[in-house]
């Protein structure tokens, strides 16, 4: 990362770079609770941090007035992302990023189109097609390999995630968005939870009938990510699932693969339903990201760490930040000369352009703002022009999203002390029932339409309904700042 | 004594001071030092974390800094709809591992005592004890492969063999958490936990072994009459131990070994303490929920020392 090296030389500093990638959630409670933290932390800190651990790091508000044009051209041209940035007490403790080229949705939904072809099938469009289209999937041999219990027609991750069927929802008339984390969105200006909703259970019994009738991997709820990732990307060219939820078909299938699947829009529960369709709108989430960079309220050298800070924000810069340097030894971004740019492919040719960018940056979890001017000027990679065009069949679904009733940015919602600890202390509870109810039915014959009124009883008295509202609360002072 | 009267001292032993009597075990007082000093730091010094229990956290402040709160944590744990749930799972998989796990390397050290040949003795034993030695994260990964519903060695060899139904999922049924979690603790654990019996075993007096023969008692009566008694003090003191542990369950593996399928009986209470008290910063939660935790264990303890002293005269204190 040359680029980053001639960062520091630029803003005069010398760095002690430390990497913290895995359970970086488990390990910070105990680094910050001992109140000796660095003097800069990327993409280490969240608001309940803040008010957690009150004092441990410094309001960076009086220094970005003072040391960080950038960072101040930044908030006069968004100023949501200061709002962002704003906690309660009107103090920043970590600067914002914005993309504003990245896609409106997380997941696409994939299906195999050479198996359809094989077999004769239509694209579905309802539930009731699907259906039909994946039991022809687990009894003809639609990857033609002589093999008839090979095919998966159907994989998912646990629901909680990203690449799952809570997207169904969607055709139900329930508007996600930002990837609903924990369950939550809003519908009519009013914070709800999908796992207590009448829909979801309608979600469930359909999946609990498909996974019955064997048309679900068996391993959907215990398998871990990289498992999930192999299966899909079959074996050589002979290919294994049917019917996902992914990020792109490059990532999701692998390049030899890729070219058998095609992007589905939201489908409609039965030919006659005459729900609303939805598709979840994650353009907040995929475009804002709070807490970049905190700076420790020890630090010494604080006007200097605000500078190499802003430094970052840099529009030049925060591209290399995002693809990677724009110089000989790191050959991520040319620069044309001409006031445009564009991102090279990865100069491995092992590695997919998505992976790269991930060796060769601080990618999405730098601290960045590409300006709304550049996206006309940067002209992107092959994996981001395939997840745009891929992601294109569901535009008009996402506009559908009223900013106002059915957008839930959970990331711009602020909490006093008293209420993170009570959210945090409930959501622990809810999720113990939550987590496993949804699998025991989807995996078992339970009757969910008898069960179903005990399990919202107890999820509601678990602190789902203290939890609720407290976030309409929050929504609704957050609404307030929406012009 | 002969040392003090050689001194001229009117003393008796009784009458020492302690620095005295200190001085004239001076050598094992060293021995022993390291240990004393380790639990001093790392048990007994912890313990005024404490009263984070009784407290509200205050990160400014410190450990020591915030309101007295009372028993409004304790209180928390009691109310909360996971109290019940956590403290049953806590107590079935404690329970059927000591059930089950602890008599095996009882079993097996008498096996391997039986052995007459060394050599096949000593392969045997290293065999048996390798498996301790793999690290938790390792085993719970084997096990997922291992098990494995659609690729699983032992889940396809036991399908095939029709030992298991065949649409059972070991990794993800909660009926099968409970046995997976306590085979796979007896096959890893079994060996090691044997060495001590076996130890105890080496120092039977030959000559009962010959007035057993004597007398004609044949191999099991052999067991019955001579081993076990020779290793009973041990089985007890090591018996009475393990129940003082007995809430703790293995934090690793089960966590580990958890998913959305499971979790309804593999949430233990040291796994809520992990998720509440330190995933969601709730600090003085988790205390008092680990706290109520070495409270019962601590109640155990002196249950089964006072059990074992009444009917067998043997006991830690």
């Amino acid at each position: 990362m040359k680029w980053l090296m001639d960062l520091e030389e630029k803003a005069n500093v010398d760095i002690e770079w430390q990497q913290i990638s895995a359970d970086w959630d488990q390990k910070k409670s105990a680094l910050f609770a001992s109140g000796e933290i660095p003097d800069l932390l990327f993409n280490a800190t969240q608001n309940s941090d803040f008010v957690q651990f009150n004092g441990l790091f410094e309001d960076m508000g009086p220094l970005i007035e003072k040391e960080a044009p950038n960072i101040q051209k930044m908030f006069s041209e968004h100023p949501e992302l200061k709002a962002l940035a704003t906690q309660m007490d009107g103090k920043i403790y970590g600067t914002p990023r914005y993309k504003g080229i990245w896609p409106g949705s997380t997941a696409t939904m994939f299906i195999n189109k050479t198996w359809l072809d094989n077999l004769g099938l239509k694209v579905p469009a309802t539930w009731d097609e699907l259906e039909q289209v994946l039991i022809a999937f687990r009894d003809g041999d639609p990857n033609q390999n002589g093999d008839k219990t090979d095919e998966v027609p159907m994989d998912f991750n646990p629901i909680g995630w990203d690449f799952t069927p809570k997207l169904l929802l969607g055709s139900l008339g329930l508007p996600l968005s930002n990837s609903a984390g924990d369950g939550y969105f809003t519908e009519d200006a009013q914070v709800k939870n999908f796992y207590v909703d009448e829909r979801f259970k309608t979600l469930m019994q359909f999946l609990q009938k498909l996974y019955g009738q064997n048309l679900i991997n068996k391993e959907a709820v215990t398998q871990d990510y990289s498992k999930f990732q192999s299966l899909a990307r079959g074996n050589g060219t002979t290919a294994k699932v049917g019917f996902t939820w992914g990020w792109e078909t490059g990532d999701r299938f692998g390049n030899e693969l890729k070219d058998q699947y095609i992007s589905l829009s939201q489908l409609k529960e039965h030919a006659d339903s005459t729900n609303e369709l939805y598709w979840s709108n994650d353009y907040y989430f995929q475009n804002y990201g709070a807490n970049a960079v905190s700076i420790s309220a020890s630090s010494k050298k604080k006007d200097a760490a605000m500078r190499f800070i802003d430094a970052f924000y840099d529009p030049t810069v925060s591209m290399q930040v995002l693809f990677g340097g724009m110089n000989d030894t790191d050959k991520g971004i040319k620069d044309n000369g001409d006031g445009t740019y564009q991102v090279l492919p990865p100069a491995d040719s092992s590695l997919d352009p998505g992976s790269w960018k991930w060796t060769n940056s601080f990618a999405d979890n730098g601290p960045m703002y590409i300006a709304d001017e550049l996206k006309d000027n940067l002209k992107l990679g092959t994996d981001m022009q395939s997840v745009l065009k891929e992601k294109d069949i569901y535009t008009e679904l996402l506009n559908k999203a009223d900013p106002k009733t059915n957008i839930y940015p959970q990331t711009f919602m602020k909490y006093s002390t008293e209420d993170t600890n009570t959210l945090a202390m409930n959501q622990a509870n809810i999720n113990n029932i939550t987590d496993q109810k949804w699998a025991n039915w989807l995996t078992t014959k339970a009757n969910i339409e008898s069960e179903w009124d005990a399990y919202v009883a107890s999820v509601n008295s678990s602190g789902l309904e203290q939890n609720l509202q407290i976030r309409q609360k929050a929504y609704e002072e957050y609404l307030s700042t929406l012009k | 004594m002969k040392q003090a009267q050689l001194n001229g001292s009117q003393h008796t032993l009784q009458g020492k001071s302690w620095l005295q009597k200190l001085g004239g075990q001076y050598q094992l007082w060293i021995m022993v030092l390291p240990a004393i000093i380790y639990i001093a730091i790392f048990c007994y010094g912890p313990m005024y974390g404490i009263q984070l229990a009784f407290r509200d956290f205050d990160f400014s402040k410190g450990l020591t800094g915030g309101d007295w709160v009372g028993f409004k944590y304790f209180e928390q744990y009691f109310n909360s709809p996971m109290f019940w749930p956590t403290l049953r799972n806590t107590f079935v998989i404690a329970f059927v591992s000591i059930l089950f796990g602890f008599p095996m390397p009882i079993l097996l050290a008498l096996v391997v005592n039986s052995i007459r040949s060394n050599k096949r003795k000593r392969v045997l034993q290293t065999t048996v004890y390798m498996p301790y030695f793999i690290s938790t994260v390792v085993l719970v990964a084997l096990l997922q492969i291992m098990l494995s519903p659609t690729t699983g060695l032992i889940d396809g060899l036991l399908k095939t063999l029709h030992l298991l139904p065949a649409d059972t999922n070991l990794i993800g049924d909660p009926g099968s958490f409970v046995p997976v979690y306590v085979i796979s603790a007896i096959w890893q654990t079994c060996g090691w936990n044997s060495i001590i019996f076996i130890a105890a075993l080496s120092s039977v007096d030959s000559q009962l072994y010959d007035a057993a023969r004597i007398d004609g008692a044949n191999r099991w009566q052999t067991v019955w009459h001579v081993e076990i008694p020779a290793i009973l003090p041990t089985i007890i003191i090591l018996l009475i131990m393990n129940m003082g542990n007995i809430l703790s369950v293995g934090f690793e593996k089960t966590f580990l070994m958890q998913n959305s399928l499971n979790k309804s009986v593999s949430e233990v209470i040291s796994t809520y303490v992990f998720n509440v008290g330190v995933k969601s910063n709730q600090f003085s939660f988790g205390s008092a929920v680990g706290l109520f935790n070495t409270v019962i264990n601590f109640m155990f303890l002196i249950l089964a020392n006072s059990l074992a002293k009444k009917s067998s005269n043997i006991s830690l204190m």
